[in-house]
């Protein structure tokens, strides 16, 4: 987990980081720090995602403030910091007249690689990628999701200690995010290396990431552990057999007896209960006898998790 | 065809520890890698048959004047180096328009320039290696035609004496004449980014302004006003080269001859373009690759 204290384990540490572009400021005043693992960005278009890992990389230069990424100070040490780190950029960079095995070589090589190894290298990380049979083939007739996996590739090439994905399910079919998703968690957690990935998607983000950072316009919103935006509520969701009608008559004798509840889906979600019932237990034994009163079927009682859409929602709210 | 082509297999993540090459291995990689490129190796078939043909045709008559110098005896050279690229100009500056988008258009127009600047080599250096693939092909094309003057004129019988200095005089000429063609060609590449513009706009600035520049010093040197004629020649990197060839005695022939100080100014205007070429070419990448 990485919900990592003080500067041991920090990958990247950021110290109010401001960039302005003429009187357009992308990112205002940031202090974050990410450690081993993998780390989602979140945030909308435009809330600073790329500009931030650009700055990381040394191809942009700051307004002010500092950064450093695996311990080298980005204003002075950035030749340092590309050597150690791979970038997977959002947008297409691929050249379409070379094969993806003679590009990864080349970027391999490009990375400092020798010869040999980068060959070796590139082959074992275009399996990885599950770029097998194509990688022979020109990139300018991959499909979308080949091209991601090739853009991937080049970054993980020369086996970095930290990579960058720029939205790296952006245009890929539902199958195809959920392949890449699990390839972007295998990176993190069986590769070893540290992953900062940036997505639009809350959601995304969740299953794959330990800790999250959400952006919004240029400010830094929230930084946590996965688990903490995901914790239980205090609330539960009951399902009983039937459809609306069933729901909607467990809702209401619910609520004649205490408790706040809405429909969700098929379910009802009863928020955390009043103090009267906050009794370990209680709530459950209540929607028990509830419903054996009505005479419906339970089928099941579980613990409500937020999610990282509603903690946005919740923590946009409270700032404006 | 779905997006869902390839399939991950877990064959166990290898990680690397072992030495990473430094800032010079990666230039000589790149610069290798561009230089090969310029010539079509390591791309498609189709590519290679434009550098090398062209580079036929450049060397064919090269050939044709050292049998002619073989079985007629001349003393010297018919037609001598510098004069010689000064005949050939068409195709070198066809040579560098042509292979020049290759090397620069390919990188910024398809952004693969951002994966390049993500890694070790500055966006300077990156530029700089580009602009040494570029000039050394260039030279290269040249160098092949005089060699087979120089070598195949020694051993028709020339005077060893006479022509070494003559040729390395041309030589020194060329490479200045490669770096400031390479930087013209890659700095309209750098701009123009698909192909057809960059070469069309790399023909006119190189060949049509040369004829231009021509005409006014014959003109000029009909009327006899050597000045006119002698600024005229420094908009051209072929006068230059043409100029400064015939002022150093490296075997040109160009239409006005320069008094006084003007190999000079000559010499300083090829060094400035070049520099402000490659100036301007690191700008343009450091530009593209922070978008």
């Amino acid at each position: 987990m990485a919900g990592v204290t003080g500067n041991e384990g920090r990958v990247i540490e950021t110290g109010g980081l401001t960039m302005r572009f003429g009187s357009v400021e992308a990112l205002t005043a940031l202090d974050i720090g990410v450690g081993e693992g993998v780390t989602g960005l979140v945030g909308a278009n435009g809330a600073g995602k790329s500009t931030l890992i650009k700055i990381l990389l040394g191809l942009l230069e700051p307004t002010s403030g500092t950064a450093s990424v695996l311990g080298h100070d980005i204003a002075t040490e950035s030749a340092e910091i590309r050597r150690l780190v791979g970038y997977m950029p959002e947008h297409d960079c691929l050249p379409p007249d070379v094969s993806a095995s003679d590009f990864v070589v080349h970027m391999g090589r490009m990375s400092g690689l020798p010869a040999t190894v980068a060959r070796e290298r590139a082959a074992d990380i275009l399996r990885h990628v599950g770029l097998d049979e194509e990688r022979y083939r020109q990139m300018g007739g991959y499909s979308t999701g080949m091209k991601q996996r090739a853009k991937l590739a080049q970054a993980l090439v020369h086996d970095p200690r930290l990579v960058f994905l720029d939205e790296p399910t952006n245009g890929l079919d539902p199958a195809a995010r959920v392949d890449m998703l699990h390839l972007v968690q295998r990176i993190g957690r069986d590769f070893g290396i540290a992953v900062l990935v940036t997505s639009h998607l809350l959601g995304e983000l969740e299953k794959v990431s330990d800790h999250v950072i959400v952006l919004d316009g240029g400010r830094l919103l929230r930084s946590s552990a996965t688990a903490d935006f995901t914790q239980h509520t205090g609330g539960l969701l009951v399902e009983v057999l039937g459809g609306d009608t069933e729901r909607d008559v467990l809702g209401e004798a619910l609520a004649k007896a205490g408790l706040t509840c809405r429909p969700r889906g098929a379910l009802v979600a009863v928020d955390p209960p009043p103090p009267g019932l906050s009794r370990e237990g209680a709530v459950h034994d209540l929607v028990r006898d509830t419903t054996a009163d009505l005479g419906l079927a339970l089928v099941r009682i579980q613990p409500d998790q937020a999610h990282l859409e509603d903690v946005f929602l919740t923590e946009e709210a409270a700032r404006v | 065809m779905s997006d869902r082509s390839g399939v991950i297999h877990d064959i166990g993540y290898r990680g690397y520890d072992g030495p990473r090459e430094g800032t010079r291995s990666l230039v000589l990689s790149l610069y290798v890698t561009g230089l090969r490129h310029a010539f079509g190796l390591g791309r498609s078939g189709r590519s290679k048959v434009l550098p090398f043909l062209l580079l036929g045709l450049g060397t064919l008559p090269a050939v044709i004047v050292v049998g002619v110098v073989t079985f007629i005896n001349f003393g010297s050279l018919p037609v001598s180096y510098a004069a010689y690229l000064s005949q050939i100009q068409m195709l070198v500056t066809l040579f560098a328009a042509a292979q020049a988008p290759v090397l620069v258009s390919r990188d910024l127009r398809h952004r693969s320039i951002v994966l390049y600047l993500a890694r070790p080599l500055s966006p300077a250096l990156f530029a700089v290696t580009r602009w040494a693939s570029l000039a050394s092909a260039i030279l290269l094309f040249t160098v092949l035609p005089t060699l087979v003057l120089y070598v195949g004129g020694l051993l028709a019988g020339l005077d060893f004496g006479d022509e070494t200095p003559i040729f390395l005089r041309s030589l020194a000429l060329q490479v200045v004449l490669a770096a400031v063609l390479a930087g013209i060609t890659g700095l309209i590449s750098a701009w123009a980014l698909r192909r057809g513009f960059a070469v069309v706009a790399s023909i006119v600035v190189l060949i049509v302004v040369a004829g231009v520049v021509r005409i006014i010093q014959e003109i000029c040197s009909y009327e006899d006003i050597s000045t006119v004629g002698e600024l005229a020649g420094l908009f051209s990197p072929w006068t230059l080269h043409n100029g400064l060839a015939v002022a150093w005695d490296a075997g040109g022939r160009a239409v006005v001859e320069l008094h006084d100080a003007w190999p000079v100014v000559y010499l300083a205007t090829a060094l400035v373009v070049w520099a402000a070429c490659v100036a301007l070419l690191v700008r343009r990448f450091v530009k593209v690759g922070s978008r």
